[in-house]
């Protein structure tokens, strides 16, 4: 038999029982303004009303950033300008050493740092990065005769690297999950690469850079890079972490220039196809 | 009674957790003993990673490690202190063969005052500070061997942010140096590590490191400490570029020991706790991966052949917990994940232990 309640009681008692979820509801709809509170003022207004974006980096990392004076030009120079336009802004450079960039970032000398970064999982507390707009990781660059596309295809093989470089390290790895992998250890990437091309090994694995740019510079040699790099080294865009606006604006630009073709362009300009 | 047998359900789908043994005494085996390694395992909690990276330093021939350990983790203001983790550490490393030297630093927020950093320790607490050393000294007796008082003493930031005088530094000498003898008269006590730096008289960073040792001499040093920590790095300069007192690089270390043999304490030890190259693209004191193993090599080497009074070289830094991101992680020998750096197996098989992968 149904017990008896008056339908006072019933609807205290239904109350009651759904207080926790209507608690839940209300915290999840107020999160949004709390999660606000202590941050500091968003620098979109300020960028949009100067029309101005100050974009930090550290002029002595070529192709991102190559030093000829009285200017300084590169990859991330010409991704900030590109940026800047598709947000109808203008770009103004702000140089630092490499190892002041953040701090620079930090004290608001400038909006964002743009100057070949890697994400960096320890600064997240103070800082927030972009989509990835490069991938520095390691390449694998062999003839391109070769049926070689990647590390799996080098059983029996050859493989230069330069000695104690990252490649190196990954090399060996390789090395101990393939049958017959021999790495030969060179002084430098180009000494590597150009044992690939002298055929004294059958390819090279070094960092995505130095690699493109010696495919770019001995474009007369037959060589190509595989498709997909060995590793994942991300190069990305940082922001202070509570200018969520410019960090969505910056993606969204990004993400244009990547859909219609800009940032391809861009990469291949500096650093060859 | 549902909820019972739901968490006992739960209990059973999770892993077995990894049991670690201590293991048999293993010896370390090295043609060059010199050798060793500042390890990272203050943040280290997994203990088969502890053991692991023990393992990989003695494989690697070096019977050497430097390791720190904070009194700001273990000793709360009950006074009671934590030893889990430092017995983990110690008795691994005893068991791989390992001679360890313990770095003590950073202070508990009871023993110093509201808002300062860590690395403040003003006169107040020397005597807390003391009686953790004495404690430590007396529980590894056998174990642990030396005993490294702060760190770079001679750096406002690891002086709590204040200007940093010798004087300051020998009177916490003066009061741990007996506390610790009292406990463990074996206990042999570092004096240092002095930060190789430039800074001179007056600079809000920190003072020249020659000045500052020749200053803790004149406050009377030499009675509290048995050898002399030392930090050399070789920054952008092969291993044997000539020293000068203007310049910072490895064979520092030489100018170093003129301030202690001028100071008629030439029959001290040094004990080089941290050295090192760095091989990051894009740090300025960074040089190429090659040129920094073949430095490594020579400084070893060079050490070795040239300075009798150096008792070991400790490789900063064997391996951290998880990766930095940062040019740190292009000091290390070893890889987070364990997996050994071409500079690991060529000092591997410097030491004579069947190195693999040069």
């Amino acid at each position: 038999m149904m017990p008896k309640v008056s339908r006072r009681k019933s609807h205290a008692a239904f109350i009651s029982a759904w207080a926790p979820l209507y608690l839940v509801i209300i915290l999840i709809m107020i999160m949004p303004l709390l999660a606000g509170c202590g941050q500091k003022d968003d620098s979109w207004q300020r960028i949009q009303r100067e029309g101005v974006l100050r974009v930090g980096l550290d002029p002595t990392f070529p192709p991102f950033e190559v030093t000829a004076d009285p200017d300084v030009s590169g990859l991330d120079v010409d991704l900030a300008r590109a940026l800047a336009d598709e947000m109808g802004l203008e770009a103004e450079f702000v140089y630092f050493g490499y190892d002041g960039l953040y701090d620079a970032l930090a004290t608001g000398q400038v909006d964002v740092l743009i100057s070949a970064l890697v994400i960096v999982p320890g600064r997240m507390r103070d800082f927030a990065y972009s989509e990835p707009y490069f991938n520095a990781g390691e390449i694998l660059v062999s003839p391109t005769s070769s049926p070689v596309e990647d590390m799996a295809g080098l059983d029996g093989k050859k493989l230069a690297v330069e000695l104690g470089a990252q490649g190196h390290v990954e090399a060996t790895q390789w090395a101990k999950r393939l049958q017959d992998l021999t790495v030969l250890p060179y002084p430098s990437s180009d000494e590597a690469l150009d044992a690939v091309a002298l055929g004294e090994a059958d390819a090279a694995l070094v960092d995505g850079v130095s690699g493109r740019l010696y495919l770019q510079e001995r474009s007369d040699l037959a060589l190509k890079r595989a498709n997909q790099p060995v590793t994942v080294e991300p190069y990305a865009m940082v922001v202070r972490i509570e200018d969520e606006t410019l960090l969505a604006r910056l993606d969204e630009a990004l993400s244009s220039l990547s859909a219609n073709g800009e940032l391809e362009k861009l990469t291949e300009r500096w650093l060859g196809t | 009674m549902r909820l019972l047998l739901f968490v006992i359900l739960l209990r059973l789908l999770l892993p077995a957790p990894i049991l670690v043994t201590i293991g048999p005494q293993q010896t370390v085996r090295s043609d060059h003993p010199i050798t060793g390694v500042h390890t990272r395992l203050t943040d280290e909690v997994e203990e088969w990673k502890i053991k692991r990276t023990l393992e990989l330093v003695r494989e690697m021939g070096s019977p050497w490690i430097v390791e720190f350990f904070p009194w700001a983790y273990y000793q709360g203001s009950d006074g009671d202190i934590a030893w889990q983790h430092p017995d983990q550490v110690i008795n691994h490393a005893h068991a791989q063969g390992l001679t360890v030297v313990a770095r003590l630093g950073l202070t508990p927020d009871w023993a110093r005052p509201p808002d300062t950093p860590l690395t403040y320790l003003d006169d107040e607490a020397y005597e807390d500070f003391a009686a953790f050393a004495a404690a430590f000294a007396e529980r590894y007796k056998g174990k642990v061997g030396y005993l490294v008082i702060g760190n770079e003493p001679n750096l406002s930031y690891e002086w709590g942010y204040r200007p940093t005088t010798a004087e300051d530094y020998v009177n916490l000498l003066k009061v741990v140096y007996p506390a610790v003898k009292e406990s463990n008269p074996d206990m042999q006590i570092l004096a240092g590590a002095l930060a190789p730096t430039l800074e001179p008289e007056g600079s809000p960073w920190g003072l020249n490191d020659l000045q500052y040792l020749a200053d803790m001499y004149e406050a009377g040093a030499a009675a509290f400490f048995d050898g002399l920590a030392v930090h050399a790095y070789g920054l952008t300069f092969p291993a044997e570029a000539e020293p000068d007192p203007d310049i910072l690089n490895f064979r520092r270390i030489e100018l170093v020991r003129e301030v202690m043999v001028e100071a008629g304490d030439g029959d001290k030890s040094i004990f080089v706790t941290e050295t090192g190259w760095n091989d990051h693209p894009r740090w300025t004191m960074a040089v190429s991966p090659g040129q920094r193993i073949q430095y490594t090599l020579d400084a070893l080497r060079y050490a070795e052949e040239n300075w009798p009074f150096v008792e070991m070289l400790a490789l900063w830094a064997f391996r951290y917990p998880a990766p930095t991101k940062s040019y740190m992680d292009y000091f290390t020998l070893v890889t987070p994940e364990f997996v050994t750096k071409p500079i690991y197996d060529a000092i591997k098989g410097y030491t004579g232990n069947d190195a693999e992968g040069i």
